[in-house]
This record gives structure tokens, C-alpha cells and sequence, in this order.
């Protein structure tokens, strides 16, 4: 079997963000593979490693820096790579439709991505691939074996958590607690080296993006400065506790 | 050759020739230079040392070596271990920048990177570079995978930099099987959590020579562990050998050829000290950000005090001065390796005499990094005010253990002999043509103010002050020896003057190149190249003065003086501007970033 992992590529949460010109300013800055992606590198890794026979295709689509994101999964140990060349970012609906076409194109028959998307946050990738395929879907997977084409897995619902069964072709989305992302080792970094990374353009795929984004600030909570007098400790309590329930809401 | 990760090599250049020799910026290797593969590396790397080593800090201060022990298994899945293993022997023998940049990278601790260094570096380099293809096969995979940890025992109580004189002794069993080893062995790191011991003693008395001893062999006794300043999470002991029976398969290399290999590991050990102190420096000058940017008084976080912005500047002008220095002399000794023929019978001892020619590039980044981590340790401690002081904030135990990096592989007084030596030996041999250089500086100096050449762009006055401290230098070097001749070596003060000069020349020069080599693409690495050259001049100026000082007096002290005064002019930049506006990005990014 084929499986299809999507990567994408986020600032690296140790990096500070700065704005410049409506956008998030990347200049100089260290870009790393998002994480809930490099859990489903790592799930397609571990299927693998469990008996089944699988070649492993990562997708990016994006601008030349992308490749770093497709480099570090190659040498993570998936078998080869795709780069969709696109210097405008495409919004979920429009690059679910190029990860649906190229799923059909290599014969996919399950895809990996990460539910959200460290910086943008949306969860409709997984469900937009999976509608125009035709494909069922299981989101926030956090548990997945494979038996034959049946997936059996575990995911959170709003309340507690399920688990599936479903049949390949399929989507998964994945999140936090799904694995435990390995390291690249220095000989498959080596390895990786002489891996295929096959390049197209997003032309190919006739996609435009239907939401354009016009700026971006970065929110900067006021703090509130308000010191409570303590002379009378019960009062001060009871304050503290009303205001972080009713103003703060950070307690129920 | 090892395998070549990097796309790029270096021009092939001569050790020590970088006081007389001009070379363009595409000639040298610079960070910027890495491959993508180097640089997956080096993340991964990194990767390791932020959630594998960091969280584990309390653990190995603490001495709970099967932390460090657990920590250099998982280093050995990774690959780390094998860098410099060939690969006959499953190893994936990479090249020597690659080899650095791990352990650039790896130094987020003092103690675990000592742990790590002494293994891959004295602990495996004498069996890759000198066992038998049965030592190797019994012990490399196992040192590769981090089951074994490696020891290398030298130094004695009497005998530390003086190594040649250890009272260790060797002699052969009457059976003939076995060498029978008798003596004490100082300050042995990774004694306690290893399980192979390379030992020198003499055979006899006389002949100085390396054995393999595998931990638990019978007369072999590790003592307690040392309380110690710094690093206080690796290992070191004493060794103590007591009718120890090695048998005689296990003497490594030659009997009577041990110095070779005593000699040899240590300019491999000298490099990577300074890579290490980069990476250290670098995690230092992190923890000394964030403290800065969290702490306020007098209402601002201090970070926008002008003696904390020249603080964080002239750390961050030292760390890039680092870098460039350490990547270019590595970069070179990967050009040389790239030349060999694998397939020699002799390509090991090709591979030590390549590496052995930039013995003096060695030495000065040796004494030189370790001091420049010194200054970065001490400067953000202070950042942190009383924080600094206690050991609740990674501060303090930076500073602590940066201190070992003065002593061991050589202290710096050493060193900086070495560096001394080595070019006027090298100068006489008639191998470096230091003298006719000296010469040449002489007749300009002499025939008074000529033109200088004129440079263009953003270094132009950087250059400038680069050419007359390579004069400076040439100019002090023949003063020197025109005072003392050959009795020069016994005036110690004057040789680590000339050392002092020579080490800013090679890390000017190297700061410059790599600087020129980003093609203006980069102001901040620009304004960092400016503040670390007024730095570097400063030093070299005050070297020169003490030096004609020294060696001259009446007409000639006037002459001299005269001279120097002519090289030493220059306008100063304004480094209150560059360090600030150095400070605000360094703040901004939260660490150090270039």
C-alpha cells in the first residue's frame, strides 16, 4: 500500500514572532516541520514497522524552504517526496484539493496530516481530502493499528473518548499523544540524501485559494495591575476568587 | 577521505598561514557554508540536546550516571558515536566539520559534553587511529553504541602537561603473554562509568606506551570521584593499577610509540574544546537573555540599559568571532583529509600528520575559545545580579564549569607556547616563510609612512586594522627574537604575548573572511565582524606595547616605540552604536542569532 503524509512547515516555537507588513516576518528565522504532521510521518513510520508493506510519500506545498520539512521526514524514514512549488498559500479547501489529486494520482490509500496547523489552526483539511475522495475520516486520532485494510484506532470526542474501525481508503488526522516523533538518525540523514524528491508546480493542479489573508497582529493581553490588599486575608481571598472567575475566567 | 557532507571545501592552506598569507573569502569554509545535510545534523543535534540532555541536567549533576549512561546510549542509536568510526567497523566516518557541529551543538552541559568529548575524542581516536583490525572489531562497535564507555588515562600526579614523564610502569610477564602494569593515574575522566581504559605507561621504565585495559581486569582499581569546581556530573578519578595483567594483544599502536599517540589525539581534542565552547557560549548566552528580558528594575527590563547592551554585544561579537574561527580551521583540515587515499595502508597516520599540520591553529583556538567562553559565562552571570549567584539558575553552574576548559588539553599556558613555538619552529625549519615576512615589515616600518592600501566596503576599516595586526605581530616577532635568538622559548611572558597577538590575527582574519564571504547580505554579521575587530585590536595593541616593552630600551625602546605607535594608529569605531543596535537583536531573537 501507498501512504500519503502532509507536511507543513511553522516557526519554530522557540522563535519569537514579529510582524512586519501585515505578515509574519520568517526572514532569518528557524522553520521546523509542525508537529501534528510529524505525528503522522511517525504513525506512517510505526504501521510500517509493524508488518505492513508500505511506501511511504511525503507532500508539501509550498515555497523552495519546504523542502527542508520534506528533507527532515526523508530522513525520519519515509521513502520519497513530493513538492508542490507554490509561492501563494493556499487555504485548507484549495490544498485538500491538491493532496486529494495526488492521492489518487499515486494510488494513495490512506492519508496522514495534522488536524491543525500550529499557526493557522483549522481542522478542515483532513475533511475536505476526505469528501472530495469520497474517503471516510477519523480526526484527533490518538491510538491506530492497521489489520488487513481495516484501520482500528481510538480517537477524543467532546466528551470522554471513541474508538473505530474503518475501512482503507481512508484520512486520519492526528494529534498530540497519537506517538512519540523520533529523532532522524545520522545514517538515514546520510540516506536521505540520495532520496527523490520530485517537484511540480502548483499550476498542475488548478487551485486558487477562495481566502486571502490580509493581515495578521500579534494580541497582546493588557495586564489588569490590580494588587489587592491583603490587610483583611479573607476578603482578599474572596476577591481574587471572584475576579478570576468573572473577569479572568481562568476558573469555573 | 572521509565522506564529504559538505558541498564545499576549503582552499587547501598551510598550518600557521594565516599571518602571512591572504586569503580571499571564497577560500576558506564558513557556517554558512554547511550542507543541508549538516545542517539536518546539527538539528537533530539540537533536538537531542534540548529534550534529552537539558531536562536531564539535576540527574547528572548529581552524578546518576545511569542518566549519563542512558543519555550516551541514546546518543549511540543516534549515530553520534560514530561520526569518526570508519566504516568497515560500522561506522559512518564523516567529515571533521560534521564531527564538530555535534559537538558544537551537544554542549548544553559542561558535564555531559566532557562525558561525551572524552569518549568520542581521547577514548576512541587511539584504537581507530592505532588498533589492530582484532582491537577494533572487539571494541569499536561496542564504544560506537554507547554500550561501552571509553577512558583515557595520561596524567599522573606528577606528570600533567610534562606527560612524557610518568612513572607508570610496563613489564612483560615471564610467560610472555602479558604486560604486568604498575602505577597511579590522576584525574581520569569518565574513569568511574567506563568500561575500556586506554593507559599509558613505560615498558620498563623506558619505553612509553599505550594498553587497552577492560574495566573489572584484576589490578585495575578505579578510586573514589573527585569533588570538583565545575562539571561536577562527569566522572573523573584516579586510576590505580596494582600488578595489573594486560595481555599483550592489547598494547595499542607500538611499544616505545606511545607519545604518538598521546600527541596526535590532542590537537582532535583541542578543536572540538572550541566547538564545544561555542556551543556552550551560545547556551549560556540564552539562559542570560531570557533572565534579562523577564528581569525589570527601576520600572524597564534591563535589557535596555546601555552596560547590559554592551554586555550582551561583546558576548554575542565573541560567539560569531568563534564560529568563524572554528568552521574555517576545521573546514581546512577537511580540505587536507579530502586529498588522502583511503586505500593507503598508512591513511590513519596520513590522516594525524593532516591534522598535526595545523597543530597551531589548534593550540590558539584551545586557549583562545575557552577564554572567549569565560568571558560569555562570566558576563551573563552577571546579568543575573544576586539570580547569578545561587544555584537555582543555570548561571552559575555555566560558570563553573567553563572553568576546566583553561586546564585540561593542555592549560592555556601551554598553549600558548605551542603557539609560539610551533611558528618559529616551523619558521626555521624554513617550512613557513615567517622570517622573510618579518623581514619585509621591517624595511616598510623602516623606511617610514608609506600608502596603505585602500580598502572599499563595509569592513574597509576592519581591514585595515587586520593588515596592522598581522604587521604588529610580524614586527613583534622579529623585535622579540632579534633580542633573544634562539633563547626566546625561556622568556614565557614574551611567547604568550606573541600568542595573544597571533590568535587575534587568525580570528580576526577568519571573522573578516567569513563576514565578506555573506556579501553585505547580512548587516547584523557585519556589525558583529566591527565590534569583535575593535575588540581584537585592542588586545593585539596591548600585547605589542608590553612586548617592545619588554625586549627594548633607550634609543631602540624610542625606535620601536615610534613604530608601533605608526601601526597601532587607527580612528576607533563607535562601539557604544554597534553594541546596542547588536543588543536589540540579540534581545529580539531571545538568544544568540545570526
Amino acid at each position: 500500500m501507498r501512504i500519503l503524509t502532509l507536511v507543513r512547515q511553522v516557526l519554530d516555537a522557540q522563535e519569537s514572532v514579529r510582524v512586519v507588513g501585515g505578515a509574519v516576518d520568517l526572514e532569518g528565522r528557524k522553520l521546523v516541520m509542525d508537529t501534528m504532521d510529524e505525528y503522522g510521518v511517525e504513525e506512517a513510520l510505526r504501521l510500517r514497522e509493524s508488518g505492513t508493506d508500505a511506501e511511504i510519500i511525503v507532500l508539501a506545498v509550498g515555497p523552495n524552504r519546504v523542502e527542508e520539512a520534506l528533507r527532515t521526514a526523508l530522513a525520519m524514514g519515509a521513502d520519497r517526496a513530493i513538492h508542490v512549488e507554490s509561492d501563494v498559500a493556499l487555504d485548507a479547501i484549495a490544498l485538500s484539493s491538491v493532496v486529494a489529486q495526488i492521492a489518487r494520482a499515486e494510488q494513495a490509500t490512506l492519508i496522514l496530516c495534522g488536524g491543525q496547523q500550529a499557526d493557522w489552526d483549522s481542522q478542515a483539511l483532513g475533511a475536505a481530502t476526505a469528501e472530495r475522495l469520497n474517503w471516510p475520516q477519523a480526526t484527533w486520532t490518538r491510538a491506530l493499528k492497521l489489520r488487513g485494510t481495516t484501520l482500528i484506532g481510538e480517537h477524543d470526542a467532546d466528551q470522554g473518548s471513541e474508538s473505530f474501525e474503518l475501512q482503507l481508503p481512508a484520512v486520519i488526522t492526528t494529534q498530540q499523544g497519537l506517538n512519540e516523533p523520533r529523532y532522524p538518525t545520522l545514517p538515514n540523514i546520510m540516506k536521505s540524501k540520495k532520496k527523490e524528491i520530485r517537484r511540480e508546480s502548483v499550476a498542475a493542479f488548478l487551485v486558487a485559494p477562495k481566502l486571502k489573508l490580509l493581515g495578521v497582529e500579534i494580541q497582546e493581553k493588557q495586564r489588569l495591575k490590580r494588587i489587592l490588599d491583603g490587610r483583611d486575608v479573607h476578603a482578599a481571598a474572596a476577591q481574587l476568587v471572584q475576579s478570576l472567575r468573572f473577569e479572568a475566567r481562568v476558573i469555573a | 577521505m572521509s565522506t564529504a557532507v559538505s558541498p564545499f571545501l576549503a582552499k587547501r592552506a598551510s598550518g600557521g598561514s594565516f599571518l602571512i598569507e591572504d586569503l580571499r573569502p571564497e577560500d576558506i569554509f564558513t557556517p554558512e557554508d554547511f550542507s543541508d545535510e549538516q545542517k539536518q545534523i546539527a538539528d537533530t543535534t539540537t533536538a537531542f540536546a534540548d529534550n534529552e540532555i537539558l531536562p536531564a541536567i539535576r540527574e547528572i549533576e548529581a552524578k546518576n550516571f545511569d542518566v549519563s549512561r542512558g543519555l550516551m546510549r541514546k546518543a549511540g542509536d543516534l549515530g553520534f558515536l560514530s561520526v569518526d568510526v570508519p566504516e568497515e567497523y560500522g561506522g559512518m566516518e564523516l567529515d571533521k566539520v560534521t564531527s564538530a557541529l555535534i559537538t558544537d551543538k551537544i554542549s548544553v552541559s559542561g558535564s555531559f559534553s566532557v562525558t561525551f568529548s572524552a569518549h568520542v575524542g581521547i577514548g576512541m581516536l587511539p584504537l581507530i587511529w592505532y588498533g589492530t583490525s582484532q582491537q577494533k572489531e572487539k571494541y569499536l562497535a561496542k564504544l560506537a553504541s554507547g554500550e561501552w564507555i571509553a577512558s583515557y588515562a595520561l596524567s599522573e600526579s606528577s606528570a600533567g602537561s610534562d606527560a612524557m614523564n610518568i612513572r607508570a610502569r610496563a613489564t612483560l610477564s615471564t610467560d610472555g603473554k602479558s604486560y604486568i602494569l604498575n602505577g597511579e593515574k590522576m584525574w581520569i575522566s569518565n574513569a568511574g562509568m567506563a568500561s575500556l581504559f586506554t593507559v599509558f605507561a613505560k615498558i620498563d621504565g623506558e619505553q612509553f606506551t599505550a594498553f587497552l585495559i577492560e574495566a573489572g581486569t584484576p589490578g585495575l582499581t578505579v578510586a573514589a570521584e573527585e569533588h570538583k569546581l565545575g562539571i561536577r556530573g562527569s566522572s573523573t578519578c584516579a586510576v590505580i593499577l596494582n600488578d595489573c595483567h594486560v595481555p599483550v594483544e592489547n598494547l595499542l599502536g607500538e611499544a616505545g610509540k606511545g607519545h604518538q599517540i598521546a600527541f596526535n589525539v590532542l590537537n582532535v581534542g583541542r578543536y572540538k574544546l572550541a566547538a564545544a565552547a561555542v556551543g556552550g557560549a551560545r547556551n549560556a548566552f540564552r539562559d542570560g537573555i531570557r533572565y534579562a528580558k523577564e528581569r525589570k528594575a527601576f520600572g524597564k527590563s534591563i535589557t535596555a540599559f546601555g552596560l547590559v547592551q554592551e554586555k550582551i554585544a561583546h558576548c554575542a561579537a565573541g560567539i560569531y568571532a568563534a564560529e568563524s574561527v572554528v568552521y574555517r580551521t576545521v573546514g581546512a583540515i577537511d580540505a587536507a583529509l579530502a586529498g588522502l587515499d583511503k586505500s593507503s595502508p598508512s591513511y590513519m597516520h596520513q590522516v594525524q600528520k593532516s591534522i598535526e599540520e595545523f597543530a597551531v591553529e589548534c593550540s590558539i583556538l584551545k586557549f583562545w575559545g575557552s577564554e572567549m567562553l569565560e568571558r560569555v559565562v562570566d558576563h551573563m552571570l552577571q546579568l543575573h545580579g544576586g539570580y547569578g549567584y545561587v544555584e537555582e539558575f543555570p548561571a552559575e553552574r555555566s560558570y563553573r564549569d567553563s572553568r576546566i576548559n583553561k586546564i585540561f588539553e593542555g592549560t592555556n599556558e601551554i598553549n600558548r607556547l605551542i603557539t609560539t613555538g610551533w611558528m618559529i619552529k616551523r619558521a626555521m625549519q624554513g617550512r613557513l616563510a615567517l622570517l622573510p615576512a618579518i623581514q619585509k615589515v621591517m624595511d616598510e616600518v623602516m623606511a617610514g609612512p608609506g600608502a596603505r592600501t585602500a580598502y572599499e566596503g563595509d569592513l574597509a576599516a576592519e581591514r585595515a586594522l587586520l593588515d596592522n595586526a598581522k604587521k604588529l605581530g610580524l614586527f613583534c616577532a622579529g623585535a622579540a627574537s632579534q633580542k633573544y635568538g634562539t633563547d626566546l622559548a625561556d622568556q614565557q611572558e614574551v611567547m604568550g604575548m606573541l600568542a595573544d597577538i597571533l590568535a587575534e590575527v587568525l580570528v580576526l582574519d577568519s571573522t573578516i573572511l567569513r563576514t565578506q564571504k555573506m556579501a553585505g547580505k547580512n548587516r547584523l554579521a557585519v556589525q558583529l565582524a566591527r565590534h569583535y575587530a575593535a575588540h581584537s585590536f585592542s588586545v593585539v595593541v596591548t600585547a605589542a606595547a608590553r612586548l617592545i616593552g619588554a625586549v627594548a630600551e633607550g634609543d631602540v625602546l624610542r625606535t620601536q616605540m615610534a613604530i608601533f605607535r605608526r601601526l597601532a594608529k587607527h580612528e576607533p569605531s563607535n562601539t557604544v552604536a554597534l553594541g546596542r543596535s547588536i543588543s536589540a537583536a540579540m534581545v529580539e531573537a531571545g538568544r544568540y542569532a545570526c
